[in-house]
């Protein structure tokens, strides 16, 4: 496969470096995501982002800026939700991520190009990506992970023991909503790459590679970035190999999706063998 | 009598409601420092929730508490909660120091992380509860009286003053448990007061000065050997209850049985 020679093309060399970027993101905050067992409120996060991101579309608005106010305010709301104690969490978020979905595709339905501007923004389009893109993807980027390294030990605290870091005075819903809006953030750094429905991949299947290999947190960020990369750099240039060299038009985003699932499958097998001698 | 400076608890007439649901009336603790008391009650008394209260963790519908002479609140960096171990999952991915590192989190600060003289109050409560070869060994791979046993360790580390432990004996072998009172008893020494919610009157007999008896209200609050009588074990867990004994002294344990 040409792993090198695929991006040659400046376009396939801003794709490369947009993943690469994601996967540190999404390897970081994937695995603080997997200890918080949030897999759920993440996915309804996605989904939620959605409808700012189709007003913004519809007003010829700033995308990037729709999305970012769209997830900070889907960040508080399923916060408060989740930490709601009269509501049925579950059943909640499905109502949620349904209802603020559904208003998305309304919005982008009322456009002339509703079906190829519906597919972009739900599966990306990381072969476009240019320069502004990356800019914006490195600037969200720092913010996430200043975040995360700042207040690692306090979400560490919280993930592990949520009565006693109460008990020591932190206030549980608040490193919620930051870790809430952290997740929320790469949502939306990974929008024009991969869209609303692929970054829960993005976001979860790495780690949870991760932790099949390892039971350090640290090693399990490493893992889960370099899970992610090695995923987008294949996933990338099989894309390219099948649509350009075989005409067969290898959506990128589904491509690496794809990749990394596979990637997740071949090291639970070998796990599971490995166990069994 | 202890003035109230001296009191490590004052709970006075506290109530707690969820909703319109009352589930705690009319309790009236007090303690010393230095001194211990057992929370003893059926399944759903209210013990927890008292210990959530003295937390500041849910609100009071009466009363006030007082915590080391402040509002609950106030007083959290001098009061270690040790959960009972089934609330966290073995299969976290953290180690033995990391856990008991979590007892220094508040006196570090927001934002630092812990130095070599963390580490060393850490390693030296670990030592104290005889695991500091377990150091580096994942949390979740420890026996349930060893996890309690870290869980200790975290509230030694924290340099409480004031230790709620809920049912910090459940599913713990009788070696560990002998370790864990000792341990309770030289924090004791030291000025620490220990507040334990149990179901083992044996382990109130042996730990404790006196005793709360909870079923939703309080049945009675006072010395171990005043409280712990077959009449009012019989108010708290039902008519029942019998208090099983060895000797003339010695009670082994008390058991609410079937009423059928």
């Amino acid at each position: 496969m040409d792993l090198i020679n695929a991006f040659r093309a400046p376009f396939m060399q801003r794709a490369l470096v947009e993943m690469l970027l994601l996967s540190i993101l999404a390897g970081v905050v994937g695995v603080h995501v997997l200890l918080r067992r949030l897999a759920f409120v993440t996915d309804a996060l996605t989904h939620t982002v959605f409808p700012g991101l189709a007003i913004a579309f519809a007003l010829k608005a700033s995308l990037i800026g729709g999305a970012l106010v769209s997830a900070v305010f889907s960040a508080v709301l399923l916060t408060l939700i989740v930490s709601g104690r009269n509501v049925d969490h579950d059943a909640a978020l499905v109502a949620i991520t349904a209802s603020f979905f559904a208003v998305g595709v309304i919005i982008v339905s009322r456009s002339h190009s509703f079906t190829a501007d519906l597919n972009a923004l739900l599966f990306g389009r990381i072969l476009t990506v240019n320069r502004t893109a990356i800019i914006e993807t490195v600037a969200i980027g720092l913010v996430v992970l200043l975040a995360l390294t700042l207040f690692s030990k306090e979400l560490l605290f919280r993930a592990f023991d949520p009565d006693g870091a109460a008990a020591q005075g932190y206030r549980v819903v608040l490193l919620d909503l930051l870790l809430n809006v952290t997740v929320a953030l790469v949502v939306v750094a990974a929008l024009q790459a991969v869209g609303t429905l692929l970054v829960i991949t993005l976001i979860i299947t790495p780690a949870a590679l991760a932790r099949l290999i390892s039971s350090r947190i640290p090693t399990m960020m490493a893992i889960a970035c370099f899970a992610s990369a090695l995923s987008g750099w294949f996933g990338l240039a099989f894309s390219y190999r099948a649509s350009v060299r075989h005409n067969w038009r290898v959506a990128a985003g589904p491509a690496i999706t794809v990749t990394l699932t596979l990637a997740f499958v071949v090291v639970a097998a070998t796990r599971w063998l490995v166990g069994r001698r | 009598m202890s003035g109230p400076e001296e009191l490590a608890l004052d709970v006075r007439r506290a109530g707690v409601a969820f909703g319109s649901t009352r589930v705690l009336d009319d309790v009236n603790v007090t303690l010393s420092r230095g001194g211990s008391v057992a929370l003893i009650g059926p399944n759903g008394a209210g013990k927890s929730t008292l210990i959530r209260s003295v937390l500041g963790l849910v609100p009071l519908a009466s009363g006030e508490i007082h915590v080391l002479g402040r509002s609950a609140e106030d007083a959290r960096i001098d009061v270690a909660y040790v959960p009972q171990i089934d609330a966290l999952d073995p299969e976290f991915p953290i180690s033995v120091l990391g856990v008991v590192l979590m007892g220094r989190y508040r006196r570090i600060g927001w934002i630092r992380r812990p130095d070599r003289n963390e580490r060393k109050i850490a390693m030296d409560a670990l030592a104290t509860v005889g695991l500091i070869e377990r150091a580096k060994d994942r949390f979740g791979l420890l026996s349930g009286g060893q996890r309690q046993r870290v869980l200790i360790a975290r509230a030694i580390a924290q340099q409480a003053k004031l230790l709620l432990l809920d049912e910090p004996f459940n599913g713990v072998d009788s070696t560990t448990q002998t370790m864990l009172l000792d341990v309770l008893d030289d924090l004791r020494a030291n000025g620490a007061a220990v507040v334990m919610s149990t179901h083992d009157l044996a382990v109130a007999h042996l730990a404790c000065d006196d005793c709360v008896l909870l079923n939703r209200r309080q049945v009675a609050f006072g010395p171990v050997a005043r409280v712990l009588t077959d009449d009012l074990l019989r108010e708290t867990y039902g008519p029942p209850a019998v208090q099983l004994r060895h000797g003339q002294d010695t009670v082994s344990v008390a058991v609410p049985v079937s009423a059928d």
